[in-house]
């Protein structure tokens, strides 16, 4: 027995309806497909690990605290120790001396 | 592209000028991808005016390479290298082969029959 088209065109209506889908009979491209993508962001993002230090992360989560840095602490050291041997940076100048030292001479 | 780069290192792993690249293009990506998609499915839908999606097509290809998928690559975390990387391992064939051979990769035995 043949069901008319447009019987079945209400059956289908009714069912778009009551579940909440598009009613497409022709099934025309609308690009449901794309938004039903996941994204794929979050997990492309995290392919190369963070950069951790420790001692700094602690010191920003818990500034009232101290933490020992080694690393900080050796650098300091050798600091102190290459200037006590002359070799530490030169101290800064002031704009007036940098820019006389840079002065240009004039030409013939 | 120099406007997408962190301003402070945010790795942990081997770092050369690719790797920076590449991670800047991963992070452009996320940042961009619900653009990207909402353009996509512009295009996508025939049932929209024709008008619309020629100018969503337009913008998704003016938009900055940076925020293509196409152009993140997997590189190794420990040497850098772009090609010969197992996906499974973030690792480029030879570094696989040495980190293996020491037992640093858990599950992974030299077969021997």
């Amino acid at each position: 027995m043949a069901v008319p088209r447009s019987r079945i065109l209400d059956l289908m209506r009714a069912q778009c309806r009551i579940f909440n889908t598009t009613f497409n009979p022709t099934g025309q491209r609308q690009g449901g497909k794309v938004l039903r993508q996941r994204l794929r962001g979050p997990a492309i993002v995290d392919y190369y690990p963070p950069r951790v230090r420790v001692v700094q992360e602690l010191k920003r989560a818990y500034p009232t605290w101290e933490f020992e840095d080694e690393e900080e602490d050796d650098r300091l050291e050798s600091i102190k120790m290459r200037k006590q041997r002359g070799k530490g940076a030169p101290k800064k100048r002031t704009a007036a001396e940098s820019k006389q030292l840079t002065k240009r001479r004039p030409k013939n | 592209m120099a406007q997408f780069r962190a301003n402070r290192l945010d790795l942990g792993c081997f770092i050369n000028k690719f790797v920076i690249r590449d991670h800047t293009k991963r992070k452009v990506f996320t940042e961009y991808e619900t653009e990207r998609q909402a353009l996509r499915y512009i295009i996508r839908n025939t049932t929209l005016p024709q008008r619309m999606r020629a100018s969503a097509q337009l913008k998704l290809s003016q938009m900055h390479c940076y925020t293509r998928p196409t152009q993140i690559h997997n590189r190794c975390l420990m040497g850098g290298k772009g090609r010969g990387v197992f996906r499974d391992f973030r690792m480029a064939r030879y570094q696989f082969r040495v980190n293996a051979l020491e037992g640093n990769i858990p599950g992974v035995k030299k077969a021997s029959w």
